[in-house]
């Protein structure tokens, strides 16, 4: 649908006054996919995002919903998008009940700042995204962004217990709470988590908190893809409980910070001063049983490598990048036969042992085309997905970056009809174009 | 009839008054209704059969597991046909390196850590009723226990779904993987009381267990002495694997029943349980005794070895039961609240029973601020069920105004239906509704139950009542 923007912009600058925005250049930082839209907006509240969105509705204009900005690689280039909602307004810590071990956080807040408050008192959020700095709550909630730690802390979906949110008709409703135990009613929450803006803009989260750790440190083993494979069946074996186990390749180990190997297994342990004692000894037991060198970092070097392992794939350096998710004992088997399909062109990976989330990226976009499909039948085999999590719009264009529908996608289609009738929200970005 | 009996073979076919009537109650034990056919099918292909047939005829469909819920979700309140699943019970999968297990809903929750034992594994979610309540049931309700404070419930370790649609068409949800490309429906299917399909296979994820447990048993003088425990506990950053609550009321019955060494007296008592390193307990129990110690306890009791800590927990899980030396009949409820409230809400609950004159047990998740109080009545007293409704409303409303919720682990269902309203506005469950009408158009997933219909239920009570429900 082609829209009025003159006429757009000056009803929501009379509902939303000067947060409107229609400079080029802040218009051309807020392109998706090469799409730049017609304006930006950053409503200061709630009501005014309702008002927003109910002027975008009516008018038909293309909502896409904008938090820090460091996930719009994400999903299928958009077919329109006309208005750039901003949350950057909303970015307040509601509540830290830290005797209850929640935090209440609105939506356009970023998570290095959150951390800092919530450290204030000893806890923090177990969610790692990449860019801490500019990743905004809602962003992370919304495209379901996990990092290392998902192992000993559960994901997105695990951690979030309330959530307010905005739906495309401009009407505001809420899910969930602020208890840790709760069944009343469907889990509007799950629905959310990861629906990528689709569904409705969430406005405020209510998270799990956890302490913070007593004590930390990574274990990095070093050998052969085949070896860390041995160790990560050894670790997994025993009652080790670490916080990430991750095997990283290519020139990321130097990025690292960390010596070059075929690949490097990452472990982190943290908690108890006696519990990090007992996974050192353990580790470098078992990894030099198996012919592994290792070494143990702290401080800095830990922080080096869980900052690299964590922004992989979302700081724009790499042309191409895929996740491929799998069930945990597949990954080292995915990692071999992606090496070997690539056939020593430059490839670089960050693999998750112990949640089975594999991120390759290729420094040739060309290859794309010949190694989506291939990589989607690797997962499949292995009842998993894959997914191209960034990719040059003119390559995007060419695939469903989501890979083949999901069996249940008519429930999806269904769902997304009830909730945005009209189709406004990221209009083509989710799965099968949703 | 003649198509159902063609579909799963006649045997399993219900319909004569003798063999239905047991399916008119679950264990929401003030409320029942008959199904009008009863069907047990043997496979997803036969239930996919059965409810296209159903779907073709618009009768309302219930589901129905073991029949341990307490929220009234698998009463038949509209008539219709009733799946009973508990033939379809087979642990289909165990893959230990993945540390999965796939399961048919009827598979007993008790039977799948026992199958996964062999390996070192287990499946978290330990419902009070978890050694004869079904997956698919846990699954049904988001089914909680005493070790989701560190766990989390069932939602936290359901992977994905094979789900008979109103349709009758068969899709998968989730999957053995993480992040499913698409929305989270299997996530939304967890807890959704057989309203919009029916759950024909589960993927579940399993644990390693832990190398060493302690477990403490500490009893005060007071419920404030424990409740203050438990919330300065959390406040100092320790999750235990378990934080469990009985009050004296509870106790001495317990005590009476099996002769646990719980002290007879006391106010209340916690049964704290950690997990972990055998290295890092030692220390972490330290931290919790002088956190106890500052509550001036009457008793501290760390269990010394495996056979006194079951004994110690045989307490806990066998409290309700214990309660029918107490009085005929009870109703069981279950609220959550921010754990800083627990002394508060604590104290209102003591209020409630003051004020209308009945006797109130507590056995409950305190670690989850997820309380259970239990009214104690005797149905023969005339007018007593509406006074135990009001005190039971009234508890909730405490719950729900300390920022807590009307259930943390039993579900709504026909119970708690209305009272949805007191959290919710019309555009929550508005979009609540649109859930539903994506999956169910045509409304015959169980009607009438998990969303407000505008009216009370009809909860009656009879004086013949079953002793043995679930916590």
């Amino acid at each position: 649908m082609t829209i009025d923007a003159d006429r757009l912009a000056n009803r929501l600058e009379g509902a939303l006054g000067s947060a409107v925005q229609r400079d080029p250049a802040t218009l051309r930082a807020h392109a998706v996919d090469g799409l730049v839209p017609h304006i930006r907006c950053a409503p200061e509240d709630t009501s005014q995002l309702s008002a927003a969105l109910r002027i975008c509705g009516e008018s038909g204009a293309a909502v896409i919903p904008w938090g820090g900005g460091t996930a719009m690689h994400w999903g299928n280039p958009p077919t329109h998008a006309d208005v750039v909602v901003s949350l950057e307004r909303l970015n307040r810590l509601v509540e830290h009940d830290d005797a209850n071990l929640t935090a209440t956080v609105q939506a356009g807040m970023s998570v290095a700042p959150l951390q800092d408050l919530l450290a204030a008192r000893r806890q923090f959020l177990a969610i790692d995204p990449p860019d801490p700095r500019h990743s905004t709550i809602g962003g992370t909630v919304a495209a379901n962004i996990n990092g290392p730690r998902r192992l000993a802390y559960g994901g997105v979906r695990d951690l979030v217990i309330g959530m307010k949110m905005v739906l495309a008709s401009g009407e505001p409703i809420k899910a969930g709470g602020k208890v840790v135990k709760n069944v009343a009613g469907y889990d509007m929450c799950k629905l959310f988590v990861g629906s990528l803006g689709t569904l409705g803009i969430i406005t405020e989260v209510t998270f799990k908190m956890a302490p913070l750790p007593e004590t930390f440190g990574t274990i990095v083993a070093r050998g052969s893809l085949a070896q860390a494979a041995h160790l990560i069946d050894a670790l997994f074996a025993s009652a080790l409980t670490p916080a990430a186990v991750t095997v990283v390749g290519g020139d990321v180990a130097t990025a690292a910070g960390l010596e070059a190997a075929e690949a490097s297994l990452a472990i982190w342990a943290e908690g108890f001063e006696e519990a990090v004692a007992r996974h050192v000894r353990d580790i470098q037991t078992m990894a030099g049983q198996l012919g592994l060198a290792t070494e143990m970092l702290d401080g800095v070097a830990h922080h080096r490598v869980w900052e690299t392992v964590r922004d992989f794939g979302a700081d724009g350096a790499s042309p191409a990048v895929f996740r491929v998710s799998v069930p945990l004992a597949a990954v080292t088997g995915v990692l071999a036969v992606a090496l070997g399909v690539t056939a020593g062109r430059p490839l670089r990976y960050v693999a998750h042992a112990g949640t089975g989330t594999v991120w390759l990226a290729l420094d040739d976009p060309g290859l794309v085309a010949a190694w989506f499909p291939r990589l989607v039948a690797l997962a499949q085999e292995y009842h998993g997905h894959a997914v191209l999590v960034a990719a040059p719009p003119a390559v995007k264009q060419t695939v469903d970056v989501w890979g083949p529908p999901p069996q249940a996608l008519a429930l999806m289609q269904e769902l997304k009809r009830q909730f945005d009738p009209r189709g406004v929200l990221n209009p083509g970005r989710f799965v099968a174009r949703i | 009839m003649a198509r159902l009996k063609e579909i799963v073979g006649p045997t399993y076919v219900l319909t004569r008054p003798e063999d239905v009537v047991v399916y008119e109650q679950d264990a929401f034990l003030v409320a029942r209704a008959l199904p009008d056919i009863v069907v047990l099918p043997g496979s997803t292909a036969e239930v996919a059969g059965v409810v296209r047939l159903v779907h073709e005829a618009g009768v309302p469909l219930v589901v129905r597991g073991a029949g341990t819920g307490l929220n009234g979700g698998s009463i038949p309140i509209a008539g219709g046909v009733m799946l009973v699943l508990t033939r379809m019970n087979r642990i289909v999968e165990l893959d230990p390196r993945n540390r999965l297990a796939v399961v048919e809903p009827g598979a007993i929750n008790v039977d799948v850590t026992a199958a996964a034992a062999q390996h070192g594994l287990f499946y978290a979610p330990d419902p009070g009723s978890q050694t004869v309540s079904t997956i698919g049931g846990n699954v049904g309700n988001n089914a909680g226990g005493p070790h989701c404070l560190s766990y989390g419930v069932t939602g936290n370790h359901v992977l994905a779904m094979e789900v008979v649609l109103a349709s009758g068409d068969v899709t998968w949800v989730g999957s053995r993987s993480a992040d499913h490309p698409g929305y989270d429906l299997c996530g939304v299917v967890v807890g959704s009381e057989g309203t919009l399909g029916v759950v024909t296979a589960i993927v579940v994820k399993l644990l390693r267990k832990s190398q060493a447990v302690r477990t403490l048993l500490a009893a005060f003088e007071t419920i404030d002495d424990a409740s203050q425990t438990v919330s300065e506990v959390i406040a100092a950053g320790i999750v235990p694997t378990a934080m469990e609550m009985m009050d004296g009321v509870v106790m001495a019955a317990v005590e009476a029943a099996i002769h646990a060494g719980y002290p007879q007296d006391a106010g209340a008592a916690l049964l704290i349980e950690v997990e972990g390193h055998p290295e890092s307990l030692p220390r972490q129990m330290k931290r919790i005794e002088e956190i106890c110690r500052a509550h001036a306890p009457r008793m501290l009791r760390t269990a010394a070895s495996e056979q006194e800590r079951l004994l110690l927990w045989k307490g806990r899980k066998e409290g309700a039961g214990a309660l029918g030396r107490l009085a005929p009949s009870y109703y069981l409820h279950d609220g959550v609240v921010p754990r800083a409230k627990l002394p508060d809400v604590m104290r209102k609950v003591v209020e409630v029973g003051k004020a209308y004159g009945l006797s109130i047990g507590n056995l409950f998740h305190a670690g989850d601020g997820n309380l259970h109080p239990i009214i104690l009545f005797n149905p023969r007293e005339p007018g007593i069920m509406d006074k135990v409704v009001r005190a039971g409303e009234e508890i909730l409303r405490a719950c729900v105004e300390a920022g807590g919720t009307i259930t943390g682990e039993h579900g709504v269902g026909i119970e708690k239906r209305e009272y949805m309203r007191w959290m919710f506005s019309d555009a929550d469950l508005m979009a609540m509704q649109r859930v539903k009408r994506s999956f169910d158009p045509d409304g015959i997933m169980n009607p009438g139950k998990l969303l407000p219909v505008g009216e009370r239920p009809d909860v009656t009570v009879r004086p013949a009542m079953a002793a043995g429900m679930w916590t």
